[in-house]
């Protein structure tokens, strides 16, 4: 992951993956800017699937917090040349 | 592997973190915070009241992080999942008198926080518990703490009721806290890490409290570092993954 190309040009792709019984996207690819917040990804979730309540986690084993840059997510955790974001919607309680 | 445990990993994992691993993954946290995370103070072991030891759970002890300041300043602009934090030695050097009697915002404010994660053994989950004061020592009630919290993040997850704020006594402390609700920390925890689980796994167990954290800190404003989440393995594994499934 190059860390030596100027983040301010650099667009990362993102590809959202729908896990559970969460909808599926029409188009779950797509491009962000990489000095952009993480936050930006969740607020394009939302507002795809009209869901206020949606669980958004990286498979490397958590859920990003809002305010990380997106470029910095990508370079720890993308692989093959994107971020593959989950997301999950909320379940009942038994 | 004998063969009990060869049919345990066949049962799908619960989300549940074993009470006699909670201490080993709550050192891995602490020590991974103190590395990863210096611009707070470490989190501390206590261990439990020797009166609780008497119970059937058999629950060492807890993890606390105690009088860390929340910096507020009227032109901050909102953040969505962090918020600013000082620990309270840091700030008397920084903070300015202000004047009660005037209108204008004064330009620092500063509530104190302590945080604790307990562990629940009827929930089998670790817990957040909270509390928060003026400097006087006032406590803060929970209105005034729900406008600390980092807005829209804190929002999602309370309202999605992944956890919500409950206050009751603390288990060993004899007095009222607030807690995020562990009701459905084991349902997002197989979100997280029923891939890498598997139950003689030293790995899981160490990562289990840095993923449950990654969540719950959004809440109350608490960021961990990116380095707390084992870059280099996850990597190998994510590779793995997608030659076979892609």
């Amino acid at each position: 992951m190059a860390a030596d190309s100027p983040t301010s040009v650099r667009k990362v792709v993102v590809h959202l993956r729908a896990t559970g019984d969460a909808p599926i996207l029409k188009q779950s690819k797509f491009k962000i800017a990489g000095t952009d917040k993480f936050a930006k990804v969740i607020e394009f979730l939302r507002r795809q699937l009209h869901r206020e309540t949606l669980f958004v986690y990286v498979n490397s084993a958590f859920s990003p917090n809002p305010d990380e840059l997106v470029v910095d997510l990508y370079n720890n955790f993308g692989f093959d040349g994107k971020l593959v974001v989950n997301y999950a919607c909320s379940m009942a309680w038994g | 592997m004998d063969l009990k445990e060869a049919v345990k990993d066949k049962i799908p994992w619960d989300g549940t973190l074993p009470l006699n691993e909670f201490s080993l993954s709550a050192s891995t946290f602490s020590d991974k915070w103190k590395m990863f995370n210096h611009s707070f103070p470490p989190w501390l072991w206590n261990p439990c009241p020797k009166h609780h030891l008497n119970s059937s759970h058999k629950v060492e002890g807890y993890l606390s992080l105690e009088n860390v300041c929340l910096v507020k300043s009227c032109e901050e602009e909102k953040n969505h999942g962090s918020l600013s934090w000082k620990a309270e030695s840091n700030i008397s050097q920084a903070e300015e008198p202000f004047d009660h009697a005037t209108l204008v915002c004064p330009e620092f404010e500063a509530n104190h926080y302590d945080f604790h994660i307990v562990y629940s053994p009827s929930y089998r989950v670790p817990v957040l518990y909270f509390r928060s004061y003026y400097s006087d020592g006032q406590p803060l009630p929970l209105s005034e703490i729900e406008k600390d919290l980092p807005g829209h993040s804190a929002e999602l997850l309370l309202e999605s009721k992944w956890t919500f704020i409950t206050q009751e006594e603390h288990p060993y402390l004899n007095r009222p806290w607030y807690k995020l609700h562990p009701c459905g920390t084991r349902d997002w925890m197989k979100l997280l890490l029923s891939d890498t689980y598997t139950s003689s796994n030293k790995n899981f167990i160490e990562q289990y409290l840095v993923s449950w954290f990654s969540v719950v800190g959004q809440v109350v404003g608490l960021k961990i570092s990116l380095e707390m989440l084992n870059i280099e393995e996850k990597k190998l594994f994510e590779t793995t993954a997608s030659d076979i499934f892609e």
